[in-house]
């Protein structure tokens, strides 16, 4: 009963109960369309949907999985209206932040998918372990695996949170003991939408529940399945540090002046160049900073398998397959060497041949 | 010595001119694509608009490429459409097994010191054929495509992202189509010495002149000393 209730409550109600005023609620609403990219005509649409709407039941799924994706919004030092709508989603199932546990919690989870059958968000954060039936992920008795399946089955869209849901992560890095494979690879016939990072920024996960709460459909993706909104320009592109890029003015060593001087960390091995990511432009915790803005090269945590891709503090990736010490460079010189010794050889054995020839023509003359 | 008894115009001006500017354009992109990697020229202290150090690497590597780029188009028009038979591909046909018959063993089995006589060929041997599809023609087509894919990253939508975005998701993101972009460029060097090692053999061996003929065109038949 007490799910009903609190489900059909609107965003708009339990933003007035908490005393946040009308005027921030508008705020919020102008800001969430504007980092969706929504035109200003489409902003009194988001207002009337926060403020009619019942509120879209969420389960929140926990696999294997680090909870940074939970933990970066309930820590937030500075409470913003995201964190807040983030703990007033009509969250109806989270096994990391209820108070119940055991099977009371779960017969809440299978009533939900009952009561809203094909109309929840499944979010799940974390991904499961498909060796030997699941078994290094089990949750509430059964294996993460189970679980997932079953709960996706009546949802009506899935958030895949962090990394972890949508690529893999850590979980999944070579040599994968578990077996771990992201959401898309276990479900395929619904909907996913990839809020990758690790974790996301708080402001992409509520710009996409409100997209879909607004238009009852999820974002445009990109190839990748990200929502476009948040991922369609790299770090790079969007860094404030770009001009010391074009200038060629590259921190060496984390101890030298250039790093004071807060230059480019290409050359630390800063992913910017390949991630696409909204950190440059939206930043943390209500545009405090982020990573490069701290000194620190960007790893590249919203691309797939970004764990297997080489060292986070080298520019060159290592290839796993030939030992820790190899990179692009080195395959390719070994090539030339090989290419060379080749040549060198061949032209030692085209020489004594032609001698051996010439001799035998002398000999017959 | 050998006395020149006839003369064969076999690679036409366009040929040559199309050989030297891939030659210079492969040169360039090299260096600055190895550059470009791992920059190694750190300026001054100073105000970053007073440089355009990396800026000016990456705008060389643009440069040459859309000239390799339009280069090898005109390659492949030439080879396709152009009424030179040295140059056309009319002669490769890989797919047929009768191509990998008799010319092409004989030429692979004379490579490996396994004949004693050399075949000779006015255009390119079959083996020279197989080498430049797969170095020139295969390998230039992956450096194209995943280049322009990378090319169009800092215009989301634009017509390189959309005509060659695809390759991204496919390579598994934009760092592993950087990292493959990287490694396969090192076919190049590879490629560079296996050629340049050939033409000096053939040259050595058959005496046709084959090294001179990229310049003007003609190659040269060699009257045999009589013994």
């Amino acid at each position: 009963m007490e799910v009903n209730m609190q489900s059909n409550q609107t965003f708009a109600e339990i933003f007035q109960a908490r005393g946040v005023s009308r005027r921030d609620f508008l705020k919020f609403c102008t800001m969430t369309s504007v980092y969706l990219g929504l035109a200003p005509s489409m902003v009194p649409s988001v207002v009337e949907a926060m403020e009619k709407k019942p509120r879209t039941p969420v389960i929140w799924l926990h696999g294997l999985e680090c909870t940074c994706c939970t933990e970066s919004f309930i820590r937030s030092s500075h409470p913003t209206i995201e964190d807040l709508l983030f703990n007033m989603i009509s969250l109806d199932y989270d096994d990391a932040l209820s108070a119940a546990a055991g099977t009371q919690l779960e017969d809440v989870r299978r009533k939900i998918m009952k009561d809203y059958k094909g109309k929840y968000i499944l979010a799940v954060e974390g991904n499961a372990s498909t060796k030997d039936d699941g078994v290094y992920c089990m949750v509430g008795g059964d294996s993460f695996l189970n679980t997932l399946k079953e709960t996706a089955a009546d949802a009506a869209a899935i958030i895949a949170w962090g990394n972890c849901a949508s690529f893999g992560c850590v979980q999944n890095a070579h040599p994968n003991p578990t077996g771990a494979a992201p959401v898309s690879e276990i479900i395929k016939d619904k909907p996913i939408v990839k809020v990758s990072g690790c974790p996301p920024i708080s402001e992409v996960m509520t710009g996409v529940i409100t997209h879909f709460h607004t238009f009852g459909t999820l974002p445009e993706l990109d190839r990748l399945g990200r929502p476009k909104a948040f991922y369609n320009t790299r770090i790079h592109d969007k860094c404030y540090r770009r001009a010391f890029f074009d200038a060629g003015m590259f921190v060496r060593s984390f101890d030298d002046d250039s790093t004071r001087k807060g230059w480019c960390l290409y050359k630390m091995g800063c992913k910017g160049p390949t991630t696409y990511n909204s950190c440059s432009k939206i930043q943390w915790n209500g545009g405090t900073s982020f990573p490069i803005g701290s000194g620190h090269p960007c790893i590249g945590c919203s691309e797939p398998n970004f764990w297997d891709k080489g060292p986070f503090y080298t520019r060159k990736a290592e290839v796993s397959f030939l030992g820790s010490d190899s990179n692009a460079d080195k395959i390719g010189i070994v090539a030339v060497g090989a290419a060379a010794a080749g040549a060198a050889a061949h032209a030692a054995v085209t020489a004594v041949k032609k001698a051996k020839a010439d001799s035998s023509e002398k000999d017959k003359a | 010595m050998g006395r020149i008894i006839e003369e064969i115009y076999v690679w036409r001006l366009p040929v040559r001119f199309y050989h030297w500017i891939n030659a210079l354009s492969i040169v360039i992109l090299m260096i600055t694509g190895l550059y470009i990697a791992a920059p190694l020229i750190n300026p001054p202290l100073g105000e970053a608009v007073w440089y355009k150090g990396m800026a000016w690497w990456r705008y060389m590597h643009f440069v040459a490429a859309f000239i390799f780029v339009a280069n090898f188009l005109f390659r492949l028009y030439w080879a396709l459409f152009g009424n030179d038979k040295y140059a056309r591909f009319g002669g490769f046909q890989p797919w047929s097994p009768s191509w990998w018959g008799k010319p092409f063993r004989e030429q692979v089995e004379s490579y490996l010191f396994l004949r004693s006589d050399e075949p000779n060929y006015v255009g390119h041997n079959p083996v020279a054929a197989l080498a430049h599809f797969i170095f020139i023609f295969c390998g230039s087509s992956f450096m194209i495509f995943t280049g322009l894919a990378m090319y169009g990253e800092n215009n989301p939508g634009g017509f390189n992202s959309t005509m060659f975005g695809w390759l991204i998701p496919l390579f598994g993101g934009s760092y592993s189509l950087h990292f493959a972009h990287h490694v396969m460029a090192w076919i190049f060097p590879v490629y560079f010495i296996m050629h340049i090692y050939a033409v000096i053999r053939h040259d050595v061996v058959d005496r046709t002149s084959v090294t001179s003929s990229i310049i003007t065109g003609f190659k040269h038949k060699v009257e045999e000393e009589p013994s």
